[in-house]
C-alpha cells in the first residue's frame, strides 16, 4: 500500500507538468489556427480575387461619346446603338419558328437563317450591325440562344455637311480620326471602365458611373455659313471644271474659324463605303500646295515691316533679274519700266517680287515668312496638320536662287490654313490670333470657354494699314472680278503651276488658284479663302476672285456686315445716341 | 411515507423535466422557424427589388436610346438643305443685300458672346443622383413597414 501511495504521490506531482504542456500545446493550435486567419497580403488578394471571379463578371464599358455641336448649339453628331447579333445552334429548340420570326425582325432570308440556326458550330454570326429598333425585338423573342452585343455608333445628322472638319470614328464608336473627331479625341472619348458586375441576385445591381462619359464640344463653326460655302464650292468647281476645291471662313479679330468646305466631300455615315481614300484627306490642312503670288502681299509686308522700303518704294522692271546665278522673270517675259509695290502686286510681278526680297535681304525675307507661321503648325484644332516647307540656307535643297523662287511663292510649301491665318493678321492689324474650330468645351463640371490667345504681333499697325490699302487697290485693278460696288474689299489673288519631279506642268488644268479677301477693309470682319485645284483657265483673277465674289455676297448677309454707307450711318447714329449719356456721366 | 413521497416527488420532477425541455425545444424551433421565415422572406424581397432595379435600369437604358433616336431624328429633319428646301417650297428665297435693313439700337452689341442653349441643357437635363442620407431610424422604420407590407400580403 505504500507503494501504492508512492505512485499516486507522483503522478499528483506529474499532473500540473502534463497539464501545463497540453495547455502550452493547446495554445500554440490555437495561435497558430488564429495565425491562420490572418494572411499575407498577397495571398489574401489571390483568394479575394478566386472569390471574386466566381461570384463577378467584369465587364468593358465603353464611355458614351461627347457630342459636337455648331457655334449656335446644333448637334452635329450623335451617339447610337446598334446591335451584332449572334446565335448558339446547340441551344436552339424549335428552329424553324425561330427562323420565322428573325426573318421577319432582321428581313433575312430564311434559308440563311435556318442555316444559321441549325449550323454545327458552337457560335454563328447571324447579323450586324442591326438597328436598336430590330435589337429591341430580337431581344423580346425571349430565346436563350441568342445573343445581341452592342454596338456604339456615331451618327451624323448632318449629312456630309463639315465632314471635313467634324471626322469619324473608327473601332465600334471608340477611336476618333480625322477632323475634330481625331484631334480632340480623348477629350470626346471618355473613360473606358471595367466594371465587375456580381452575379449574385441578392447583390444590387450596378449602375454606370456618370463622370465616365466624353465632354462635349462646341465648335466656331456656322452651320448656315458652312452649307452656303458649300453649296457655292460645288458650283464653282463643277463651272470651272476643277478637280476639286476649298473654301475657308475665318472672322479675323478672334480667330473663329466661321466654314471649312471642301468639294468633293463625303458622308461621314457611310465613310466605309467610300472608294478613293484620298476623300478621307483635309487638304485645308493635310495637304501642303506652292502659294505661288499670292506669298507676293507676304513678301512686301515683310519688306515694308523691316523697313527695307518704304510705302513710296519702286524700282525699274526690266523684266528680268538675277539671284544665284538665275534669271527670274514676269510671266510671258514682259517689262514694265518704274513700278511702285502696289504695281507688283497688281500685276502679280516675278521681277518686282525679287526685288524687294533683295532690298530686304534674305534673314529679314525667312524673318518675315516664320513671323507670319509659315513652316510651323497653325494650332487650328485639326488632325494630323501638316508643317509646310520653308527651306532656310542650310537645308537640303536650298540655293541662292530659292531665295528668288520664294519671294514669289515657289520653292516652298504651305498649307491653306496657314495662309489664311497670315492673311487675317494683316486684316486684324498686324495681330496674328491663334485660328481655332473648338469654342467651348462641355463637361459634367460646367461649360469651359476653349482659351486661345493671340499667337504673337506680325506688323505694326501702320504697315498693317499700308498693306490693306495696297490689297484694295489689287482688287480694284488686279481683280475686279472679286470687287464689290458698296463694299471695300482687300485681296489677292494668287496662281501657281503645279510642281512635279520633272518640274513645272503645263496645258490645261495645269494651276492651283487662290483667292484671300477680307471685306469691309477699313473695318474687317471677315477673310475668306478660295483655292481650286486644275480649273479649265489658268489665273486666280479669272477663276477664284469671282468666287471669292459670289462668296462675299453671301457671307454679309448671313454674317449680318452692313454695307459701307449703311456702316457709316450707322456708326454716326449710335455716335450721336451715346454722346448725351456721356454728357449726362 | 416518506420514501413514497420522494418517489412521487422525484418522480413528477422528471415528469415536469421532460415537458419544460419539450416545450422550451418546441419554442425554440418556433422562433428559429419565425426568424428563419423572416430571413427568407426579407432575402427574397431584397432579391425581388433588385430585379425590379435592374428591370427600371435596362428601361431607363432603353428609353434612353429612344431619346437619343428621337433627338438624332428630328436635327435630321432640322438640316440646312431640308429647311432650304422647305422654305423655297413655300414661296421664300435666298435674301439678297438690298433686302436687309439694319436699325441702330443703343447698347446693342452685335458681336456679343453667345451661349450655346442646346448644348448646355443636355448636361443641365441629367438629373443629379440622390444622396444616400439613410437614418437608423429610417432604416428600422423601413424594415417594420416592410414586415407590415409582408404580413399583409400573407393575409390576403
Amino acid at each position: 500500500m505504500p507503494g501504492q501511495s508512492t505512485q499516486q504521490a507522483t503522478i499528483h506531482a506529474r499532473l500540473p507538468i502534463v497539464a501545463l504542456f497540453l495547455i502550452f500545446l493547446a495554445s500554440l493550435l490555437i495561435i497558430h489556427l488564429a495565425n491562420f486567419q490572418f494572411f499575407p497580403r498577397s495571398v489574401r488578394q489571390e483568394l479575394e480575387r478566386i472569390g471574386s471571379s466566381i461570384t463577378n463578371t467584369t465587364l468593358r464599358i465603353p464611355a458614351e461619346r461627347g457630342l459636337i455641336y455648331d457655334r449656335d448649339g446644333e448637334p452635329l453628331t450623335f451617339n447610337v446603338v446598334q446591335y451584332r447579333l449572334g446565335v448558339s445552334p446547340n441551344l436552339v429548340f424549335e428552329a424553324e419558328t425561330l427562323m420565322k420570326q428573325l426573318s421577319v425582325i432582321l428581313d433575312m432570308d430564311e434559308v440563311e437563317l435556318f442555316f444559321k440556326l441549325t449550323s454545327d458550330n458552337v457560335w454563328e454570326f447571324v447579323a450586324g450591325p442591326i438597328s436598336a429598333e430590330q435589337g429591341q425585338a430580337v431581344a423580346a423573342l425571349d430565346d436563350i440562344s441568342l445573343g445581341l452585343e452592342e454596338i456604339p455608333r456615331r451618327f451624323y445628322p448632318q449629312g456630309s455637311l463639315a465632314a471635313h472638319v467634324i471626322g469619324i470614328v473608327l473601332d465600334d464608336g471608340l477611336i476618333g480620326t480625322l477632323g475634330v473627331e481625331g484631334a480632340y479625341n480623348s477629350t470626346l472619348a471618355g473613360r473606358v471602365m471595367d466594371l465587375s458586375v456580381s452575379n449574385v441576385p441578392f447583390d444590387l445591381p450596378e449602375d454606370l458611373p456618370a463622370e465616365q462619359r466624353g465632354q462635349d464640344i462646341v465648335l466656331t463653326l456656322d452651320r448656315d455659313v458652312q452649307f452656303w460655302m458649300e453649296v457655292e464650292l460645288e458650283r464653282a468647281v463643277k463651272e470651272n471644271g476643277a478637280f476639286r476645291g476649298s473654301v475657308i471662313v475665318m472672322d479675323p479679330r478672334n480667330g473663329e474659324v466661321l466654314a471649312l468646305a471642301n468639294y468633293p466631300s463625303f458622308d461621314p455615315n457611310n465613310f466605309l463605303e467610300i472608294t478613293d481614300p484620298n476623300l478621307l484627306v483635309n487638304p485645308v490642312v493635310q495637304e501642303t500646295y506652292e502659294p505661288g503670288s499670292l506669298l507676293q502681299v507676304l513678301t512686301a509686308a515683310a519688306a515694308l515691316e523691316s523697313g527695307a522700303i518704304t510705302p513710296e518704294w519702286s524700282y525699274n522692271d526690266v523684266g528680268v533679274i538675277e539671284i544665284g546665278g538665275r534669271e527670274f522673270r514676269n510671266r510671258y517675259f514682259q517689262a514694265h519700266g518704274v513700278v511702285d509695290i502696289a504695281g507688283v502686286l497688281t500685276r502679280s510681278l516675278h521681277v518686282g517680287s525679287a526685288a524687294m526680297a533683295l532690298e530686304m535681304g534674305e534673314e529679314k525675307f525667312y524673318n518675315g515668312l516664320r513671323a507670319f507661321g509659315l513652316g510651323q503648325a497653325t494650332g487650328v484644332g485639326l488632325f494630323n496638320e501638316d508643317l509646310g516647307e520653308l527651306r532656310l540656307r542650310g537645308d537640303t535643297g536650298w540655293t541662292e536662287s530659292t531665295f528668288g523662287l520664294n519671294s514669289y511663292g515657289q520653292a516652298m510649301q504651305v498649307t491653306q490654313m496657314q495662309m489664311i491665318t497670315a492673311f487675317a493678321a494683316i486684316a486684324n492689324d498686324g495681330i496674328m490670333r491663334q485660328p481655332h474650330l473648338v469654342r467651348q468645351i462641355i463637361g459634367e463640371e460646367g461649360v469651359r470657354d476653349a482659351r486661345h490667345s493671340t499667337v504673337r504681333r506680325v506688323l505694326s499697325p501702320d504697315t498693317a494699314s499700308i498693306l490693306k490699302e495696297l490689297m484694295v487697290r489689287a482688287v480694284r485693278e488686279g481683280a475686279p472680278e472679286a470687287y464689290m460696288s458698296n463694299y471695300t474689299v482687300a485681296g489677292k489673288p494668287g496662281t501657281a503651276q503645279i510642281n512635279t519631279a520633272i518640274g513645272y506642268e503645263t496645258g490645261p488644268n495645269s494651276s492651283v488658284v487662290s483667292f484671300i479677301g477680307f471685306l469691309p477693309a477699313d473695318e474687317p470682319a471677315v477673310v475668306a479663302m478660295v483655292k481650286l485645284d486644275r480649273p479649265d483657265d489658268f489665273f486666280g483673277f479669272e477663276v477664284a476672285a469671282p468666287v471669292f465674289r459670289r462668296i462675299a455676297d453671301r457671307l454679309v448677309i448671313l454674317l449680318e456686315i452692313p454695307d459701307d454707307a449703311t456702316r457709316r450711318e450707322l456708326q454716326a447714329v449710335e455716335a450721336s445716341l451715346r454722346a448725351p449719356r456721356t454728357e449726362q456721366g | 411515507m416518506s420514501q413514497a413521497w420522494f418517489q412521487h416527488t422525484f418522480s413528477r420532477r422528471r415528469f415536469q423535466t421532460q415537458s419544460q425541455a419539450t416545450a422550451i425545444a418546441i419554442l425554440s424551433v418556433a422562433v428559429l422557424l419565425i426568424l428563419g421565415s423572416l430571413y427568407l422572406s426579407q432575402v427574397a424581397a431584397f432579391a425581388i427589388t433588385n430585379r425590379e432595379i435592374e428591370d427600371l435600369i435596362s428601361r431607363r437604358d432603353e428609353v434612353k436610346q429612344q431619346n437619343e433616336r428621337l433627338i438624332g431624328e428630328i436635327a435630321s429633319f432640322r438640316t440646312v438643305p431640308r429647311l432650304y428646301a422647305r422654305a423655297v417650297e413655300i414661296g421664300f428665297r435666298p435674301a439678297i443685300n438690298d433686302d436687309i435693313e439694319y436699325l441702330v439700337f443703343a447698347g446693342y452689341n452685335p458681336n456679343r458672346p453667345t451661349q450655346p442653349l442646346a448644348a448646355a441643357a443636355r448636361h443641365s437635363a441629367e438629373p443629379a443622383a440622390a444622396e444616400y442620407a439613410e437614418t437608423f431610424g429610417g432604416w428600422l422604420q423601413a424594415q417594420f413597414d416592410l414586415l407590415r407590407r409582408q404580413f399583409q400580403t400573407f393575409g390576403e
